[in-house]
């Protein structure tokens, strides 16, 4: 195996000495991104507009107890009763699992199993849940985008595995695109196992070109905007 | 010595590039006589090159954003072993399984092992030209290992026993109706699944959910791999790449070699500019960014994450790119395989990728297959474009595609393997050029003889070995009064003006 290591890096290292590379700086390039120059006001409503053409919904919801009748009436549409979600912790609303119970719905946890048969069966009962709720560590203006690393208590599959996800996100997260995030926090990518920017609901245009929704991810995807 | 084996190996490649040529030839006519592909393919790049143009044209600092995106790859191709190091030495330490693989059958291999390894009997697969090019579905179901295409179009691709025609919608040749007749056929899908597209995808969903909760292990590609961190990045629309890499317990991710930026912030300016290219999306609906295994918790401590892959082995493939990094085409590897130059190309518009042979079609790919594989199979596609430039012009990284065509076009006649006739008729045509008297002698002969032939000013069928030429297209007919005679006269008379 170290062979194999030593063999290809040999082989690129020999190929560089004859390479033809015309617009390679021996100095890593570096690119300033430009100042972004929008308010808070501005990208809160241009994330709006853009979530809103991918076919995804916008809400707005200043306490607990709007929040839970939000997202019980969004589970009403689909006769969600069961949902996977981060915790109240991480989505940094505490009080949301007992709200939402006293409304008739139901967290279910998980820890996926190491072992392969114990995987499988959590995969199969996991695949069957209605609803997925999580938070939002940023929300990026361009292209309507919410992003999600993951961690304790942040599970990937919450935005992944129902057809509904809806994401809490709070109002001073919104950045104009992604180089603006990076530059502003590059911790988060490597802070989980995943970092996943989620720009509305799955989508194929693989037949024919025609736009279609939820093939393999959500069907339907909410922001709720909190304080 | 030297001299006869290197003309006995101009003597054989010469057939080889023969063959190649006379069956490249039969699938281009094949996909011109083609009337539903052809109203397919130009439907389908019309539209993603009008949505690259929108998508650009509403992106401030474009230029900027491409003019740094080209430093950036160049820089990192260049500097290719230092990152391949630091790459791989930052996913050892998140846990990563790193394996190298000189060739296909060796990364083949590998992921075959790591399927043994693990008992896995069905595998999930996200898009990949990468495993299409070292044909890793055939070595695993040999191997008794299945494999589902998971990508709508490429799962379509695999029950179809079809090969993808683009790299980015690969079923740019199919039209809805071959679609649902193969989910009843092959699936049992009922009218009422196969009625719509909407049906047809939420049918590919149901059948592909199955597979994804029973699958033991997960397979994908990777468009970039960021070194600082050791993070593999994944773009789609559909979410199935984010499925294959969280639900099976194994991931196995292939990486061409050439696939790196040096940090985030790097990729954060490709990512502006990648699915912009692709489809004309601002952002695409999946970015996924994997780094290491899951987190496992410390017993009685600190949780762990609750999902993710629990091994993530990393295959780093060759398979002929040390070759094109150490040639005149290097430049190419800089390419994030957007597909715009597809999209863009009057020849791919015309051919579709299916005409052009290898993994790779379009521009990108007349340069990568004979880069990766030699010009004796390839020596046609660099001389399938008309090289007006509108690749380089819609590129991302701006890889100068023409210049890397002509210096393969430059290649073959060096390796000899250019048709005789054309060596023939340059040396003619070297000894009249140079020669003022012999040249315009004969051009005013072949003037006043061509223009007198032609109808309405054009050739649609020329003798001899001319005829390669006017089999495909019509040769325009010379002028009666050659460019000298028409000249002559005009110079004299600015000439004697005061």
């Amino acid at each position: 195996m170290t062979d194999a290591r030593d063999r290809v890096l040999g082989a690129v290292r020999d190929a560089l000495l004859r390479a033809t590379l015309p617009h390679s700086a021996a100095v890593r390039p570096f690119y300033v991104v430009p100042d972004d120059q929008t308010t808070k006001a501005d990208r809160i409503a241009q994330f709006t507009s853009a979530l809103i053409a991918l076919t995804g919904e916008v809400h707005e919801a200043g306490s607990l107890d709007a929040i839970c009748d939000l997202i019980a009436q969004i589970a009403r549409r689909d006769n969600a009763t069961r949902y996977l979600s981060w915790s109240d912790e991480a989505i940094e609303c505490p009080g949301l699992a007992a709200g939402l119970l006293s409304r008739g719905m139901r967290r279910v946890t998980y820890d996926l199993p190491v072992d392969q048969a114990g995987r499988l069966g959590a995969a199969r009962s996991l695949a069957t849940v209605e609803l997925g709720v999580t938070g939002a560590d940023a929300a990026l203006s361009d292209g309507g985008a919410i992003v999600l690393a993951s961690g304790p208590g942040r599970g990937r599959l919450a935005s992944l595995l129902p057809p509904v996800h809806i994401a809490l996100v709070k109002s001073d997260r919104f950045y104009g695109s992604l180089p603006a995030l990076l530059a502003a926090r590059p911790d988060l990518v490597a802070r989980g196992s995943n970092f996943v920017v989620v720009a509305g609901p799955s989508r194929t245009a693989d037949i024919e070109m025609m736009l279609t929704h939820g093939v393999h991810g959500p069907k339907h995807v909410h922001a709720i905007l909190i304080p | 010595m030297s001299d006869a084996a290197s003309h006995d190996g101009g003597v054989r490649s010469s057939s080889a590039a023969h063959l190649a040529s006379a069956a490249f030839h039969t699938r281009i006519d094949e996909a011109l006589a083609d009337g539903q592909l052809q109203r397919a393919i130009s439907f389908t790049a019309d539209r993603l090159a009008t949505g690259r143009a929108t998508a650009f044209a509403s992106l401030p600092h474009a230029e900027e954003l491409r003019n740094a995106a080209q430093r950036i790859r160049a820089h990192t191709v260049a500097h290719l072993d230092r990152y391949l190091v630091e790459f791989t030495s930052n996913a050892e330490r998140l846990g990563c399984h790193i394996h190298w693989a000189d060739t296909a059958d060796d990364a083949t291999r590998l992921v075959v092992e790591i399927a043994q390894a693990n008992n896995v009997s069905l595998a999930v697969k996200s898009k990949s030209m990468l495993t299409e090019e070292i044909r890793l579905n055939a070595a695993l179901e040999s191997a008794g290992v299945r494999v589902v295409e998971t990508d709508l179009g490429e799962f379509v691709v695999q029950l179809a026993g079809d090969r993808p025609s683009h790299i980015i919608v690969p079923l740019v040749h199919r039209r809805r109706e071959f679609v649902a007749a193969l989910f009843r056929d092959k699936l049992g899908a009922t009218a009422d699944e196969v009625a719509t597209i909407p049906a047809m995808t939420a049918f590919a969903r149901k059948t592909l959910r199955d597979q994804f909760v029973n699958a033991g292990m997960g397979i994908s590609g990777v468009n970039l791999a960021v070194a600082d961190s050791g993070t593999l990045c994944l773009v789609t629309n559909e979410g199935n790449g984010r499925l294959t890499t969280t639900l099976p317990r194994v991931h196995v991710a292939l990486l061409g070699l050439e696939r790196l930026v040096p940090t985030s912030a790097d990729l954060g300016v490709i990512l502006q500019l990648l699915a912009r290219s692709a489809t004309g999306q601002s952002t695409p609906v999946y970015t996924n960014l994997l780094t290491g295994p899951r987190r496992r918790g410390v017993e009685g401590g600190a949780p762990g994450e609750p999902d993710g892959p629990d091994q993530v082995h990393i295959v780093i493939v060759d398979n002929g790119r040390t070759r094109l990094l150490g040639s005149a085409l290097a430049e190419i590897l800089a390419c994030v395989r957007c597909g715009a130059c597809l999209n863009i190309c009057p020849v791919y518009r015309h051919i579709g990728g299916h005409a052009y042979g290898g993994v790779y079609p379009g521009p990108v790919g007349s340069v990568v297959m004979p880069g990766l594989e030699g010009l004796d199979a390839w020596s046609e596609l660099p001389q399938a474009s008309t090289l007006c430039g509108a690749c380089l012009d819609v590129c991302p990284v701006k890889i100068d595609i023409p210049r890397l065509l002509l210096e393969l076009r430059k290649q073959a006649v060096q390796q000899r393997l250019a048709p005789w006739w054309l060596k023939a008729a340059i040396r003619i045509f070297g000894a009249v050029a140079t020669r003022p008297a012999v040249y315009r002698a004969v051009g005013n002969v072949v003037g006043r003889v061509g223009s007198a032939l032609a109808r309405s000013g054009w050739f649609s069928r020329l003798p001899g070995p001319l005829s390669a030429w006017t089999g495909s297209r019509d040769f325009p007919a010379p002028a009666a009064k050659s460019f000298t005679q028409s000249w002559r006269p005009t110079r004299r008379t600015r000439e004697a003006r005061p």
